[in-house]
């Protein structure tokens, strides 16, 4: 019963600081904070439109929150899925405009699978590093985001730049490569739909099969997971794969269904987020779920509430920020557990 | 310069020390003298370590008197004790293996010629020569400049002793000090030793060799079971004579019960050596045979390679050598194919490696068998057949236990062992490799632990038992086989008549 | 003539970066990688632009850019060494708040979106006398010379005695290296470490000051544009030592000032920015596998 409490606790804790923290911003400029959390609520869900908007901006979310949960359970400790993502979105829209438009459909599974191997491969590098060197995750994975970044600006400012419209873009995808919209004019489309299934398939991979089992024991304690004869690095390449995949098809997701065309900004801390997403939601399905409707509610409302009430959009920064800071804050009892034999002299 | 430290003595008379319900010292009695060697000789359990914390300050005794130069004294923390002139070198050396070994010496304690507080700058010539001066009276030779990760062992602890003479320690306390090094180094560190006394210090020297105490000491205590039970002047006594107080008296309800004759030989090691890595320890021509149905012990003085035997026998550590079982051989396979063979394993380490105490009862006990059917079933996990395998084998051994979702940390140490045995021998194993099995384990428990030992060995198992219990050893084994700086030194046969042998084996080595 | 134009501008580059190096070297020594290098050097410009217009003065500015560089470095410590926060969350999650947090103002105080120009505000001043621009080679780079530039390679150049023979030089090096050793001889080692990363915000607070009062004298939430990460990987590159990290530092100050020529040469400038990234990512493989070398020999 304690053990509940505690761990309602470890969630509720970050958002509430959160949300005390935006309280004061918006009380020390003179705003009602109740009103406009109020209206920040009221435009995230108060009628179908605005929720499909809110769902719309939490679809990304999805799968980078995912794609951290992953290595997060199993104790690797993978910044990089904002990489996977941006490097997925972008080998998915490169078979999306390349590729004849006469496949058709068929170019969507083509993407997918483009996304998936790219984000895939992405990962695995430092998976690899980690597993048969100790080279730490940490410092590997947030170079390559920033490799990523310039691999794919070079690409969209070079070999891939469309030639009709100016600088920093690949032509559009084809139409029939595109997303369907689940409910026009709201742009909510069918990656949220993915996203969900990639959610599903997640949780039935740590619950219901021997990998996922291992992972979790290998995030828990690996000199156990080691002692009954679960293969360490294997199950560290492994989750490092997963979370590229699963980044690489949100990479797709959000080329094919939202944006239709690569271009810079492509992932404005999609990574990130999820990132926050994860670490609040503990690693667990339905959390992330919930987390990534609270953090997509919280980019589309605040878009909002920036056009009427004229409070910045920043406001959202600040509460994922905080989210962040506190939630590892709590974290931290569980991190300690991840015990390495790195460097003992 | 500085005078090295004049003469001083600290005296310990009657302490006792209890933690809940456990009497760690009941009556120890024990007193250094300037320019002497005293050594302080026991068992793994005997309360040498408690005696040192005590004296050291770490923690106060419940009972009994602490007399520095025949003052009596209160030590409530370490500097207590270091400013009184007692200072401890410890097993693990308090080094920075990044810093120069002139750095280390003065962390803390750092001469400045002008103080702007921290931002001072440190004086290194007089550091220096405040270092080299100690160095030269004690007889060290010492790179001052050498990075201590780069220094050897020996270095190490010559640096952590001028750093207490710095300090103006007068009394030094030796936790084990040669338990790190090699036998050249030993040479090395008992001149300087010598040296010390020589120039007046006190020193209490903590060892389980017996070999070591004739050569150095000049005077020695037995400690068992709390208790100083023997002093004498190591001149007017024998090898022997210490050795049996060390072990005397400890059998008390020991009987070792018919064992059925071993059948055919089940696991042969022959010429196992194993390199150091990371400072364990290295291992060199270890062979060994255990039969089916038998009980093979390993005694030893701890860390004498015991842990390391073990691992590289599971997989988790690379070794050469031919390891067979069953006439398969096993060197160059992982830990998950030798378990597939049939090696168990208990962990000495359940805390951390028998056992992921943070994770549930269900999955500590189901662990290694979760890719085998019926819980892993087309590649899919049977959460029902692993809840239904997870009960079945906590009920075979009775474990107590609330929900199988608990975190194992829960339940006692007891319990948690019998977890462990219940998840090892599932799989019905051919070979139980059991490392301390009893070690943290209540007295009920103990006697179950040991039945399924049995159980397993009279299934027609073999058992490679390693125990720091000598009573467990004799109790259980048909043959108990004792290692020493890495080696097995001998095998002994109807253990439970041939006590002393074993003893002075493991005390004295393969001389003995 | 061109290239000595490159010469000074590769310098005036590197300043913020080897600043921000310093100071997150500083933290590193004392085992506290800092991921929020950014957040306080984005802190640092906006303070340093603010200030300077109020005030007039660029020391003031500077000095205000370092404090408040240094208070958010204090808190982001404490939250680490206190609360068991993971450093690497907490930096990321730094770099999103503070980021919100200048937004938040620039848009709601100062009513504008990205960019802040407020009048009078006092550039960094050369130092030398004119005159110096036809001294061969360095010429134009002594001609810009500002004294935060000064400031950084005098910082350059005096930390490896600091750290090699001042008392807290040593603590700062036995904390990062054996904190429990250095707590046994009696030093307090969440301090050392939060004075350490307070350092860190120090340094670059004053890089932000340099980047927004260099030539601009303005704000803009692009304005550092990495360059903390990038002070992270020279400080990686450069093992932590203050001389090799300086180089990285130039090399990387080089880099970018070389970005228009090199792109007129036909070479990709987005590919060459990740050249840093790329060196750390190998030199990390690098050092491991010379570290697993030697444990097992």
């Amino acid at each position: 019963m304690v053990n509940v409490l505690v761990r309602s606790l470890d969630i509720v804790l970050p958002l509430l600081v959160a949300f005390s923290i935006a309280a004061i911003v918006l009380l020390t400029i003179g705003e009602n904070p109740v009103e406009i959390l109020t209206l920040m609520a009221t435009e995230a869900f108060g009628n179908v439109r605005r929720f499909a908007a809110t769902l719309s901006a939490s679809t990304p979310l999805l799968f980078t929150a995912v794609a951290t949960a992953i290595c997060f359970r199993s104790g690797v400790f993978n910044v990089g899925v904002d990489g996977a993502f941006v490097l997925g979105g972008l080998a998915a829209i490169f078979i999306a405009f390349k590729l004849p438009a006469s496949l058709g459909a068929g170019l969507i599974p083509l993407a997918f699978i483009a996304a998936a191997v790219t984000g895939g491969f992405w990962l695995w590098l430092p998976g690899v590093l980690l597993a048969k060197y100790e080279a730490d995750e940490v410092v590997s994975t947030l170079m390559l985001n920033f490799i990523a970044a310039g691999i794919s600006g070079y690409l969209v400012n070079g070999p891939l730049l469309s030639p009709q419209s100016g600088n920093n873009v690949t032509p559009l995808i084809h139409e029939t490569a595109e997303l369907e919209r689940l409910m026009p004019p709201s742009t909510l489309h069918a990656g949220f739909i993915i996203g969900l299934l990639c959610i599903i398939a997640y949780w039935i991979w740590c619950r219901n099969t021997p990998s996922g089992f291992e992972g979790a024991v290998v995030g828990q304690n690996p000199r156990f997971a080691r002692a009954v004869g679960i293969s360490v690095p294997a199950i560290i390449i492994l989750v490092m794969v997963f979370s590229g995949v699963i980044a690489g098809f949100g990479g797709a997701s959000h080329g094919l269904g939202q944006m239709h065309r690569f271009s810079d900004g492509f992932s404005p801390g999609y990574g990130f987020t999820g990132m926050a997403v994860a670490l609040l939601a503990r690693n667990h399905p339905i959390g992330i779920l919930f987390g990534a409707v609270l953090f997509g509610a919280l980019a589309s409302a605040g878009t909002t509430i920036q056009l009427f009430s004229n409070i910045p959009l920043d406001l959202v920064n600040i509460i994922q920020g905080t989210v962040m800071i506190f939630a590892v804050i709590e974290a931290a009892r569980l991190m300690k557990n991840r015990r390495r034999q790195t460097h003992a002299v | 310069m500085r005078a090295l430290p004049s003469p001083a003595g600290l005296q310990a008379v009657g302490l006792r020390k209890i933690y809940g319900s456990v009497v760690a010292n009941r009556n120890m009695s024990i007193a250094t003298q300037a320019g002497s060697i005293h050594a302080v000789v026991g068992e793994n359990g005997a309360g040498k370590s408690t005696l040192m914390r005590l004296l050291q300050g770490v923690e106060r005794p419940d009972g009994g008197e602490i007399f520095v130069d025949g003052v009596r004294v209160d030590f409530t923390n370490p500097g207590d004790a270091l400013r009184h002139g007692i200072g401890m070198v410890h097993q693990e050396f308090m080094i920075a293996p990044d810093l120069s070994l002139l750095e280390n010496l003065v962390l803390g304690e750092e001469p400045v010629k002008r103080s702007w507080g921290p931002l001072s700058w440190i004086d290194w010539p007089t550091a220096r020569t405040q270092g080299q001066a100690l160095a030269d009276q004690i007889g060290a030779l010492i790179d001052w400049d050498q990075r201590a990760a780069n220094a050897p062992v020996h270095i190490l602890q010559f640096v952590e002793i001028i750093r207490l003479l710095r300090r103006g320690c007068r009394t030094l306390i030796l936790d084990e000090p040669t338990a790190v090094l090699a036998p050249v180094q030993v040479d090395e560190l008992f001149a300087l030793l010598r040296n010390l006394r020589t120039q007046g210090t006190a020193l209490l020297f903590i060892s389980h060799k017996i070999g070591e105490v004739m050569a150095l000491a000049d005077e020695v205590t037995v400690i068992r079971q709390g208790e100083t039970v023997f002093h004498s002047s190591v001149a007017e006594c024998t090898a022997d004579e210490i050795s049996r107080h060390i072990v005397n008296g400890e059998l008390h309800h020991v009987a070792n019960d018919e064992a059925p004759q071993p059948q055919s030989e089940l696991l042969s090691i022959a010429s196992l050596n194993a390199r150091s890595v990371n400072r364990s320890h290295t291992l060199h021509n270890i062979s060994l045979t255990i039969g089916s149905g038998e009980i093979l012990g390993i005694a030893g003085v701890a860390g004498n390679g015991q842990n390391e035997l073990v691992e590289c026998l599971v997989g988790l550590r690379p070794s050469s050598g031919l390891v067979t079982l069953n006439g398969i051989a096993l060197s160059a396979l992982n830990p998950s194919q030798r378990r597939r063979h049939g090696i168990a394993y208990i962990s000495a380490d359940r805390r951390h490696e028998g056992l992921s105490m943070q994770a549930s009862i269900e999955t500590n006990v189901v662990a290694g068998s979760h890719r085998t059917s019926p819980i892993s079933h087309g590649g899919w996990l049977n959460r029902a057949a692993m809840r239904k395998i997870a009960k079945d084998r906590l009920q075979a051994l009775d474990v107590k236990y609330d929900r199988p979702s608990d975190p194992v940390s829960t339940l006692s140490g007891g319990n948690q062992q019998k977890l462990v045995f219940a998840r090892e021998i599932a799989t019905s194993p051919q070979v139980l490799i059991a490392s301390q099995p009893t070690r943290g384990v209540d007295l009920n428990g103990i006697a179950a632990i040991h039945q399924l030992i049995r159980d397993f060995r009279d299934g027609g198992g073999a058992v490679l038992l390693i125990s720091e219990e000598l009573d467990e050893l004799i109790a259980l084994s048909t043959r108990v086989a004792v290692i020493a700086d890495g080696t097995i030194v001998g095998t002994v046969k109807a253990p439970a008549s041939n006590l002393p042998l074993i003893g002075r084996m493991m005390l004295q080595g393969a001389a003995a | 003539m061109q290239f000595e134009h490159l010469i000074a501008s590769a310098i005036m580059l590197t300043t913020p970066i080897l600043l921000a190096a310093m100071g997150g070297l500083i933290n590193r020594r004392a085992g506290i990688v800092n991921i929020g290098l950014e957040a306080k050097m984005l802190a640092g410009a906006f303070v340093a632009v603010i200030v300077s217009s109020a005030t007039g003065s660029w020391i003031i500015a500077s000095l205000a850019a370092a404090l408040a560089g240094a208070a958010i470095g204090w808190l982001f410590s404490l939250s680490i060494t206190r609360a068991g926060a993971n450093m690497i969350v907490a930096g990321l999650g730094l770099n999103i708040l503070v980021a919100g947090v200048l937004g938040f103002i620039l848009s709601w105080v100062y009513r504008s979106s990205g960019t802040l120009r407020l009048p009078d505000v006092a550039l960094l001043p050369k130092i030398l006398p004119s005159g110096l621009e036809f001294v061969p080679l360095v010429g134009p780079a002594l001609a810009m010379l500002d004294p935060l530039t000064l400031l950084a390679w005098m910082t350059t150049g005096a930390l490896p005695f600091v750290l090699a023979s001042t008392r807290i030089g040593l603590w700062i090096r036995a904390t990062g290296n054996a904190s429990e050793m250095a707590r046994s001889v009696g030093l307090q080692h969440l301090t050392i470490q939060d004075f350490t990363t307070a350092c860190a915000g120090f340094f670059s607070g004053l890089a932000g000051a340099h980047l927004a009062l260099v030539s601009l004298g303005l704000f803009n939430e692009g304005l550092t544009s990495g360059r903390g990460f990038i002070a992270l990987a020279a400080f990686y590159f450069g093992r932590d030592r203050p001389i090799t990290t300086a180089f990285a530092c130039m090399l990387f100050g080089a880099l970018e000032a070389a970005q228009i020529r090199l792109q007129l040469e036909g070479l990709p400038p987005k590919l060459i920015g990740t050249l840093p990234y790329v060196m750390v990512l190998i030199a990390l493989v690098v050092v491991s596998i010379q570290a697993q070398r030697k444990s097992s020999t």
